[in-house]
């Protein structure tokens, strides 16, 4: 196997490089004018979030167009933890979907977005077991099978980098349920979710470092590298989700409180009710 | 339900309701001390990671020897170690900011937590999955005993102020739940 057919770099070569890229940039472009529209018209909407959307979306572009620096495997973990942890984690963070339903208005369009998020298959995917399952199963897929190696051809590479994305956003979204969806799941089942694909995460890092998904030829040091890579960049993604969650349930014990008219005690005043 | 002393409670006559929760919630005796054992072993297990795998690099990332058990409890360990910190930092807070901390039980879950953890790890991790050794080309038989001894210590001063913070507390009326 030449070096070349190991790393197809940069990434998107050929077709699929400036066509996901001009997507990337429409995203990000609606984004900031749909958030631009809200502020216009009055509502408050945090600019963190629009920081937030565009780190993620320039994550996207950087792993999708740019050349990665390192060996074959290390460039190929970086993009994976970039593409498949970092921007999804960046762009769920921005709240694109409370941003839509707020900025949209009510047309076809609106109830379409409302239509699918409420469907039954949707809800489903939304179960966080599930989306973890589809998100790391699918990475054990791409390493423990001959499909990483089958990832050369440019369109079969190209469907494996979409599927990651899209998995990835999918287990973000769940884990972190930021955005307005109709079914809930408690802040336990969604940290216990995140318990085992991280655990699940780990180990193929780990068992990456001894040995190679089958078919393909990387030199031990590159391997290592990459493995350990995956393993630590991995852990800083989790740590960021387990944040979000943590905060959340943080507040949402402020607001508990506040909502039964009890102000929680500050500085050894008693207090009664809500002033 | 008698009310430990606190500043006054002023008057509020024209209120419509009076709450009747425990405005000052007494310590929150054993969740502190939860709380702070996971805190304490998932510290712990941070110092293992950093001190002897990144900055002394005694232990090794991966033994050939290992086992896809070990590998998996490994795995377990280590994403439970960076929630656990996670989680028991904000739960930590939460007690705080509900005045529920009771600091004489969460010293003792703290020593608890460290303890804890360095034993399992010196006779679960080392000896029994044999996950990796404290290093490697030495007799790793000293290096063992002062692991597991040191673990020893902290339970046992966990325990200690376990039982002081305990007693303390003895005296004082249960809390209702």
């Amino acid at each position: 196997m030449t070096p070349a057919h190991v790393h197809p770099a940069p990434f998107g070569a050929g077709v699929v490089g400036p066509v996901v890229a001009v997507a990337v940039l429409l995203v990000a472009a609606a984004y900031l004018l749909a958030a631009a529209r809200l502020r216009h018209r009055g509502d408050r909407w945090p600019w963190p979030r629009d920081v937030s959307f565009t780190a993620g979306s320039a994550a996207v572009l950087w792993a999708v167009v740019g050349s990665l620096p390192g060996e074959p495997f290390t460039a190929h973990s970086a993009q994976h933890l970039t593409v498949a942890m970092a921007a999804p984690l960046l762009l769920v963070l921005a709240r694109p979907l409370t941003l839509a339903l707020r900025a949209l208005p009510p047309c076809r369009a609106r109830r379409a977005l409302l239509a699918v998020l409420h469907a039954r298959p949707a809800q489903w995917l939304m179960f966080p077991p599930l989306a973890a399952l589809l998100d790391v199963g699918g990475l054990w897929a791409l390493y423990r099978t001959p499909l990483f190696a089958a990832a050369d051809e440019p369109v079969v590479h190209a469907l494996v980098q979409a599927h990651t994305l899209a998995a990835g956003l999918l287990f973000t979204f769940a884990v972190c349920q930021l955005d307005p969806v109709r079914r809930r799941w408690g802040t336990a089942l969604r940290g216990a979710t995140l318990l085992a694909a991280g655990a699940a995460h780990a180990v193929l890092a780990k068992s990456l470092y001894a040995t190679p998904p089958p078919g393909t030829a990387f030199t031990t040091a590159d391997l290592r590298t990459g493995a350990q890579l995956m393993y630590y960049g991995g852990d800083l993604v989790e740590v960021g989700l387990a944040l979000t969650l943590a905060v959340r349930w943080y507040v949402a014990g402020n607001r508990l409180a506040a909502g039964r008219g009890l102000a929680l005690p500050r500085r050894g005043v008693v207090q009664t009710a809500k002033e | 339900m008698s009310r430990p002393a606190g500043p006054a409670r002023p008057a509020r006559p024209g209120k419509p309701r009076d709450l009747g929760e425990p405005l000052r919630p007494q310590p929150q005796t054993r969740r502190s001390l939860l709380v702070c054992a996971l805190i304490g072993a998932a510290a712990m297990a941070a110092v293992d990671e950093i001190v002897f795998h990144q900055i002394l690099s005694w232990h090794h990332f991966y033994d050939r020897s290992t086992t896809e058990v070990s590998l998996l409890s490994d795995g377990l360990l280590h994403t439970a170690e960076l929630l656990g910190l996670v989680a028991g930092f904000f739960l930590y807070a939460d007690l705080r900011r509900r005045r529920a901390l009771s600091t004489a039980h969460a010293w003792a879950g703290f020593f608890f937590g460290l303890g804890i953890f360095q034993l399992f790890d010196g006779i679960v991790d080392h000896k029994l999955l044999r996950l990796h050794q404290i290093r490697y080309g030495v007799d790793v038989t000293p290096y063992d005993l002062a692991w597991n001894a040191a673990g020893a210590v902290l339970l046992a001063t966990g325990s200690a102020l376990a039982v002081r913070a305990y007693r303390r507390t003895r005296g004082r009326p249960r809390r209702t739940p």
